[in-house]
């Protein structure tokens, strides 16, 4: 299905991958259907793009490839979305929310306190929030370079 | 919004299965004890604040610097871990 983007212009996203937010992002709690896309092939980020606001658009990405000893405890989003359900344990991914100020991409941060967390099976998605104060809202994903 | 005055050691009970109890008022801080049901999230509202500021500048991206954060940024690998066993150990 032709979805309308103010960044990409009209994009093309096949249905079964739609994703739904019953909750939305905090911020944004009634734009619930989204669509995850890749702006280029091979790249480490993904477009989590709404389907309600053709300008709202986030990018994301895979925490692990960064920061391999993240960790998230999803016991409370699993209970909260009724992924429970289906007794065996159920395959999550997990997204990073990125800023990339305007003009200094060399200064993007992930946010590690709100994670995206989908569930491929039932297309839902969360925003977990993690009030375990380790994890940082700005963690730069370029390190050291700047010391 | 109600307002309640409670003191120290009571309660408040909120639908069937919440329950806020005061456990200790000193100077200007109250300490809350909370029981809820699993699956009901409680965090401190500051937390809900600072994430949903951080979605607000997060949604300003623009796609051109996306394509120049690609370009400064390569991670080692490019598997797309699933979170389940690997995020317990």
């Amino acid at each position: 299905m032709k979805i309308e983007t103010t960044r990409f212009g009209r994009v093309d996203v096949p249905e079964e991958k739609f994703i739904t937010m019953p909750h939305g992002l905090l911020g944004f709690p009634d734009k619930r259907r989204f669509c995850i896309f890749q702006q280029k092939q091979g790249s480490p980020f993904v477009w989590y793009q709404s389907l309600d606001d053709p300008a709202l658009a986030f990018v994301m990405t895979n925490p692990w490839l960064f920061k391999p000893d993240y960790r998230l405890d999803l016991e409370l989003a699993i209970q909260a979305m009724g992924w429970d359900g289906d007794g065996d344990q159920v395959p999550l991914e997990c997204y990073v929310i990125i800023t990339i100020p305007r003009g200094a991409p060399e200064r993007m941060t992930a946010n590690l306190m709100g994670p995206v967390v989908l569930n491929p099976n039932t297309r839902e998605a969360v925003q977990v929030v993690l009030s375990d104060e380790a994890y940082s809202l700005k963690y730069p994903l370029l390190q050291q370079k700047a010391a | 919004m109600l307002v309640l005055t409670r003191k120290s050691d009571e309660k408040i009970t909120i639908g069937d299965d919440i329950i806020v109890s005061v456990l200790e008022i000193k100077g200007s801080q109250v300490k809350l004890g909370i029981d809820a049901p699993k699956g009901i999230a409680v965090h401190r509202s500051e937390i809900y604040e600072r994430i949903q500021d951080e979605n607000l500048l997060a949604a300003n991206v623009v796609a051109a610097d996306c394509v120049e954060a690609e370009k400064l940024w390569k991670p080692r690998k490019g598997n797309q871990d699933t979170v389940g066993g690997e995020s317990e150990d």
